[in-house]
């Protein structure tokens, strides 16, 4: 099914080279495949070294504290070797299936967050006056590197993108917070994905 | 089933993205379970994130090193062969039933559920409310035409059974209308036979006729 694999120190390549996302993409699949396949620790050290420092400044984005998103990564991070067999390289790429896993686990800290939210809502409103320190979480922002296809889009689509996936905003909240009507978040949404997957060669 | 209407793109993104509310979230993957169109759209704005995710700036002074991760992997005795389900839109699919879908999320057959008749044809019923969306199943009898209405916020109509017209479009089984603050509609229901919709809501209908804003608040819709 797999073509035989190089060992992991050779699929790594050294920070100095200089490669094109496709192949960046590509290392980092073939990395999850050898921890897949073989149960390699040296692919996944190196798949760790890759993701970890872009995992936790995402999820410290999206509203965890440094502590809590340290913590996620490494969930994320040990599910990755223990779910590995379930990895299928013909249908997502690493670091879709990294992303997917991550997400997946911030949904639930949201939700938990949620529930944690609505019970301190109620102490609130029976204890007024009670500070509440706001953990203000910082900014991700995307390097030049990635983006490349992203730079493609006019900027109000772009910023549409990033309010969405690195800040976690949904659409309605984008329409509050740029004051715009929400048919104009839906259709600058409708058009960059267009364009995207047009630049990617993909039908839509 | 092959859906001709879908919800839009900005609802599909924030179902992948998994920031939908509880009860929009729903309605929006029973349509994704029936709608491989829509599969494709919630999987190609998956790898968008992986992509986006893989281009941020690298932070530094991480605490957490490989080695330590190795360690509670090595914890772990075996595998975890668990059917994780990663995808928003893996696993979806198998089932093409949307009532069957619904029936499983709410528990009980559409016809044990406690309708309310509003006469002129139309039965409602009040599921639940989570942070101000609240959703519904509406009941039209054939012909039966809604009063003509705008809206305060979102609303997503998913179609279990029958059709509806709304102006010149049609929507049946299978398909979502997607309308909010900008959108005036008047649905009517097909004459073929009853409909049966999934709904949910952000803030009030407006209705443009006073006898419907009269009975409002008794209905709550």
């Amino acid at each position: 099914m797999t073509e035989p694999m190089p060992p992991a120190e050779v699929i790594a390549m050294s920070p100095a080279a200089t490669a094109t996302p496709e192949m960046e993409r590509e290392v980092e699949t073939k990395l999850l495949v050898e921890v897949r396949d073989h149960a390699s620790r040296e692919a996944f050290k190196q798949l760790y070294d890759r993701f970890t420092p872009r995992l936790i400044p995402w999820i410290s984005a999206q509203g965890a504290d440094r502590q809590m998103a340290e913590n996620v990564v490494q969930e994320v991070m040990v599910n990755a070797w223990t779910r590995a067999r379930q990895f299928d390289d013909n249908k997502a790429s690493a670091r879709t299936w990294l992303y997917t896993m991550a997400r997946n686990r911030m949904i639930d800290y949201h939700r938990a967050n949620t529930r944690r939210q609505k019970a301190h809502d109620g102490l609130q409103a029976q204890s007024p006056e009670i500070a509440v320190s706001e953990d203000v979480p910082e900014r991700a922002v995307i390097s030049s590197e990635m983006s490349a296809l992203l730079k493609q889009l006019p900027v109000e689509q772009r910023e549409i993108l990033l309010l969405t996936y690195v800040d976690g905003y949904t659409h309605r909240e984008i329409a509050v917070k740029l004051d715009i009507p929400i048919g104009t978040v839906k259709s600058r949404t409708r058009l960059a994905f267009q364009r995207l997957r047009r630049a990617l060669g993909e039908t839509e | 089933m092959k859906p001709q209407h879908h919800p839009s793109q900005s609802w599909l993104l924030d179902y992948a993205t998994g920031r939908l509310n509880n009860r929009f979230e729903a309605l929006v993957r029973a349509h994704v379970t029936v709608c491989s169109e829509c599969r494709d759209h919630v999987s190609f704005a998956e790898s968008v994130g992986g992509e986006l995710l893989a281009g941020l700036p690298a932070a530094t002074n991480t605490s957490g090193d490989s080695d330590a991760a190795l360690a509670i992997c090595d914890s772990h005795e075996q595998l975890d062969h668990a059917e994780g389900q990663f995808s928003r839109a893996a696993h979806l699919g198998a089932v093409n039933d949307l009532e069957e879908i619904v029936t499983t999320y709410l528990n009980c057959s559409l016809d044990a559920l406690p309708w309310r008749k509003l006469g002129q044809g139309l039965s409602l019923c009040r599921l639940s409310e989570q942070d101000g969306a609240r959703m519904w199943l509406l009941r039209g009898e054939p012909g039966m035409v809604l009063p003509r209405h705008t809206h305060a916020g979102s609303e997503l109509t998913l179609v279990l059974k029958g059709a509806y017209f709304c102006g010149s479009s049609i929507f049946s089984v299978g398909d979502i209308e997607d309308a909010d603050e900008s959108t005036r509609h008047q649905p009517m229901i097909t004459h073929d036979g009853e409909c049966i919709c999934l709904a949910v809501t952000e803030g009030k209908l407006r209705f443009e006729s006073w006898l419907p804003r009269l009975a409002q608040p008794f209905i709550g819709i």
